[in-house]
């Protein structure tokens, strides 16, 4: 995972709290138990305290304690054990104290879910949880002490319910206060490059921004590239990249490619959404309008799309369709495809057949035409005239 | 890559103790130090701040060169000589990144008294924990098969008593040396060992396993996710619920009679795949075999039928051997795929140049930069041989993915605002269904202004069946006063062909010259009710299931161009087949 700076952290709690959390724990699946047990020097591994009572049988226990209570080696490891219907997870500990009847004190917090559903994204909590009563341990003997359970109940109770419910939970018990929070796992954002356009897809939340990303927002209009924004909004460039990648991260922005009247688009197999899904057509007229007054017509807009095709720039287009007077903003229209995938850019990539390695080197066929200008420093004019003298040069349009 | 195994463990547990008999690989097992491993500067000042902010690293089982550490022989022996009540089922664990899954199994020894309670013997594959729950599942059904087949052949002449007792007198024999000793000496001289070796060695190479237990029983197995990964090139495909029967499922539910199969490999490496008790009928499909033969006439030619057709595609395609394209015929458009790997440095250059020599890929599928079909292609004065090359070269493109087919898809918009809002909700719900049993129909009934009862009743009786126009009068409570008022200098015949749409759009169908036509018009009307044009069926579709010919239904959409719409994209079920294995 990407190493995460303070800011990172701050922009992380403003998108899970705007989150609609329903879909995160749909198939994530709640926690249905939590339990703490502990080695007893006369009876060995055995369940102190669980919530909600008896979830977990003596007999399923005792089949899976060797999980539980582990060898030395390996405290202080997340351990997951899947059963037929539940998935265990906890985080075995050990105190080393001579007060202690065996000089130790094992103990092991666990959370029991279902076992089709994914847990991974409970470790970092249960591992906080058990150093929070590590803590509470080596200050007051908490758990030790036999009266565990009484103090201890309400403890579980609440984490389990505001965990399930909220997604997070503080708690304020004893000497210290501690703070759970489920987070989402996603997946690495790629790299962003240069010439890519972020454009919102969800609206910020109003709260206080780091001061790149406050500098770097007001210029992601959806038509700025990177390189763009990093010279109006006068931040490094590589600051934006990375401001913009974090964004992407939380789902808060996407990339588009650079818009441009020679670009190629084609349609993708679900443009027939389109006029099947309702929602989605009131979506599309509101955002490819010209004016907010005056929608254009849905048969128009899908002629649009349905023209794109190999070959077809959107200068082709303008001409044969005149989108003004169709009541369409064509950039609006590229936008929308791209972002539902009812369209896809087609990118030209040049491969150089000849003999001189520099050019081999440019021209690999593995960077688009975009990159290439980008990297080389020239406009898209000037690469197409050069690649349309030299025969050497074949494009390949995918 | 996460799909292949980190380490093979073998545990048995019995009266006598549980013990680690083998582990495939065995040399790296030295841990090494994450701290080491970072250079530091021994100037450097410790930054406080640091600490405080930067999360403890998370503990790792897996070493950089992909190999389980961190965990002695008698730490796993432990772990894995699980207690009797959750033997002969799934086993999950996972510990830190890394994710232990087996069957373990209960084996009765043989020339043993019935009372003993046997031997556990477990087979145990550590995978990365980011191996998604598909890969999971795969590995859990090869634990549970090597299992099944060991116990087999313990049942059949003690083989397990032999190898167990062997190995143990190696490591009680090599109690001095290192371990990895006593593993070299068990790999040596255990046959079982040996196949372990193998099941690795082939796990991470083909990911397609073919060994023999006891020099007996056959063990084959696939796992999907890298077999199809290989002829992909790398790219991770991962569907969430392919596993064997949703996979089958999905396969035959995309399959359609005019598709066709494509191999990956010529036919007699085919043969030498299919084992000595194969099935004879897909001998008999694969002598017959052609990419320009669609799956219909593939079942025709080889006299099986076409259910079973479907069935041994799907297995080839499983197995990662073939592919399902439209049959190569002179209408199709091909445009290269978008994540054809195709650059100077790429292998596929070379491969392209042993077989087609003097032909550069480069040049020749620059001219499918856009869509060309191969009637394009070839002239009229073109010579049969290279047209015949030209084809094999459209095959051996398809068969690598760098070739995409482009169908035409129809919509139907009649008015500027497309179809009537109420009519939305019903193509939603509407019946619509596909089925693959051999004799492909469609279901499809063009509903309009229906009532509660009769959507009911329709639920019931199971699959619709099209209507006829008299039970669709009945059926229909639309203002028919207005109706005959405006239209009625029109012929009967149009009132009856397009009753049952919505007046709007009666209206402007009327108004394209061709709807006087009555033949035009009742085609339109007859594949417009029957669905063809929401953009589900492509052209090569309606035709099949429609017996049209191509031009026939070209000129239909030549005349009704103001309202059908068309595009182009890919088929989505052939795309199911390139994308997701």
């Amino acid at each position: 995972m990407k190493a995460e700076t303070i800011e990172n952290l701050v922009v992380k709690d403003l998108f899970d709290d705007a989150e609609d959390s329903e879909d995160s724990f749909q198939k994530e699946g709640p926690t249905r138990c939590i339990f703490l047990c502990e080695f007893h020097p006369t009876v060995g591994p055995k369940i102190t305290c669980q919530y909600p009572d008896n979830y977990i049988s003596k007999e399923l226990f005792d089949s899976v304690s060797v999980y539980i209570i582990t060898k030395a080696e390996l405290l202080r490891s997340t351990i997951t054990v899947t059963l037929s219907d539940h998935k265990i997870l906890g985080f075995p500990v050990r105190i080393d104290d001579k007060k202690y009847a065996r000089n130790a004190y094992h103990f092991n917090l666990c959370f029991v879910c279902d076992s089709s559903s994914r847990t991974v994204h409970y470790e970092p909590v249960v591992m906080k949880l058990s150093d929070y009563l590590v803590a509470m341990e080596i200050e007051s003997n908490f758990l030790s002490e036999g009266s565990s359970s009484t103090k201890l109940t309400p403890i579980l109770k609440q984490v389990l319910e505001d965990l399930n419910n909220k997604g997070e939970c503080a708690l304020t018990e004893g000497p210290t206060a501690t703070h759970l929070k489920v987070v989402k796992l996603r997946s690495n954002p790629t790299p962003v490059a240069d010439h890519q356009v972020p454009i919102f897809i969800k609206s910020l939340p109003t709260q206080q921004w780091d001061l790149t990303t406050q500098q770097v927002a007001p210029f992601i209009d959806g038509f700025n590239h990177i390189a763009r924004i990093a010279s109006l909004a006068d931040v490094e460039n590589n600051l934006v990249k990375a401001c913009v990648q974090n964004l992407v991260y939380y789902g808060a922005v996407a990339l588009i490619p650079l818009f441009q009247y020679g670009n190629v688009y084609c349609t993708a197999p679900k443009l027939k959404m389109l006029t099947q899904d309702v929602n989605l057509q009131n979506r599309c007229l509101n955002f490819v309008a010209r004016t907010y007054r005056q929608l254009p017509n849905l048969k128009d807009v899908f002629r649009m799309y349905a023209a794109m095709t190999r070959g077809t720039t959107i200068k082709d287009l303008c001409i044969r369709f005149n989108p003004a007077s169709l009541k369409i903003n064509e950039r609006k229209l590229v936008q929308f495809g791209v972002l539902e995938g009812l369209i896809r850019r087609v990118h030209k990539y040049p491969v150089y057949l000849g003999e001189s390695l520099e050019l081999q080197k440019s021209m690999s066929g593995v960077s688009s035409m975009d990159e290439v200008c980008c990297f080389a420093g020239i406009t898209a004019q000037q690469l197409e005239d050069q690649v349309e003298r030299d025969h050497n040069v074949v494009l390949l349009w995918k | 890559m996460e799909v292949n195994p980190l380490c093979i463990i073998l545990i048995k547990s019995d009266s006598k103790g549980d013990r680690l008999l083998f582990r495939y690989p065995f040399q790296v097992q030295e841990r090494i130090e994450p701290t080491s491993t970072r250079k530091k500067n021994q100037y450097s000042l410790p930054a406080t701040e640091d600490l405080l902010q930067s999360p403890p690293l998370p503990i790792s089982n897996i070493n950089n060169k992909g190999g389980l550490m961190g965990f002695t022989d008698e730490v796993l022996s432990s772990l894995f000589a699980v207690k009797p009540e959750l033997c002969n089922q799934k086993f999950e664990l996972k510990v830190n990144d890394v994710r232990f899954v087996s069957h373990p199994t209960l084996v009765q020894v043989r020339n043993k008294t019935q009372d003993e309670s046997g031997l556990l013997l477990n087979i145990v594959f550590a995978l990365q924990a980011l191996a998604s729950q598909s890969v999971v599942k795969c590995y859990y059904d090869l634990s549970k098969r090597v299992g099944v087949a060991l116990r087999h052949e313990e049942r059949r002449c003690g083989y397990i008593s032999e190898q167990t007792q062997q190995m143990m007198a190696i490591h009680d024999d090599s109690c001095i040396g290192t371990p990895e000793i006593a593993f070299q000496t068990i790999l040596e001289k255990c046959t079982l060992a040996k196949n372990i070796n193998n099941l690795y060695e082939d796990l991470c190479n083909t990911g397609i396993v073919n060994i023999r237990i006891n020099k007996w029983i056959p063990l084959s197995f696939c796992l999907p996710q890298k077999v199809h990964q290989w002829h992909l090139r790398g790219k991770i495909v991962e569907p969430e619920d392919i596993d064997r029967c949703t996979l089958s499922y999905r396969c035959l539910k995309a399959l359609r009679p005019y598709h066709s199969l494509l191999l990956f490999y010529p036919l007699h490496q085919l043969y030498d795949f299919m084992s000595l008790d194969g099935s004879p009928s897909l001998v008999r499909m694969l002598s017959q075999y052609s990419p320009l033969k669609s799956l219909q006439t593939l079942a025709i030619d080889s006299d099986i039928t076409l259910s079973q057709v479907f069935e041994l595609t799907a297995h080839l395609v499983y197995w990662a051997k073939a592919t399902v394209i439209y049959p190569i015929c002179s209408t199709n458009k091909y445009v290269i795929a978008p994540d054809a790997p195709l650059h100077l440095n790429s292998p596929l250059i070379e491969k392209f140049n042993e077989a087609f020599p003097n032909v550069n890929l480069i040049r020749v599928i620059s001219d499918f930069s856009l869509p060309m079909s191969l009637g394009q292609k070839c002239n009229p004065l073109c010579h049969p041989i290279q047209q015949s090359q030209l084809v094999q070269m459209i095959i051996w493109m398809l068969q690598h993915h760098l070739l995409l087919q482009l169908h035409t898809y129809v919509m139907y918009i009649p008015s500027n605002n497309g179809r009537l809002q109420h009519n939305m909700s019903e193509i939603k719900t509407g019946s619509y269904s596909f089925r693959s049993n051999g004799t492909n129909e469609i279901a499809g009934v063009y509903r309009s202004s229906r009532t509660e009862s009769e959507s009911e009743m329709s639920l019931n009786s199971g699959t619709p069946e099209p209507r006829t126009q008299s039970e669709l009068q009945t059926s229909i409570n639309l203002p028919n006063s207005s109706f005959t008022s405006v239209e009625e200098e029109k012929a009967d015949y149009h009132e009856d062909l397009l009753l049952d749409f919505p007046e709007e759009e009666r209206n402007i169908i009327f108004r394209i010259p061709s709807s006087s036509n009555s033949d035009d018009l009742n085609l339109f009307a007859k594949l417009c009710r029957k669905q063809y044009f929401l953009g589900e069926h492509h052209l090569e579709e309606i035709m099949y299931l429609e017996n049209l010919r191509r031009g026939q239904l070209l000129a239909l959409l030549d005349k009704f161009r103001d309202v059908l719409v068309t595009y182009e994209a890919e088929d989505p079920a052939i795309a199911m087949f390139l994308n997701s294995p």
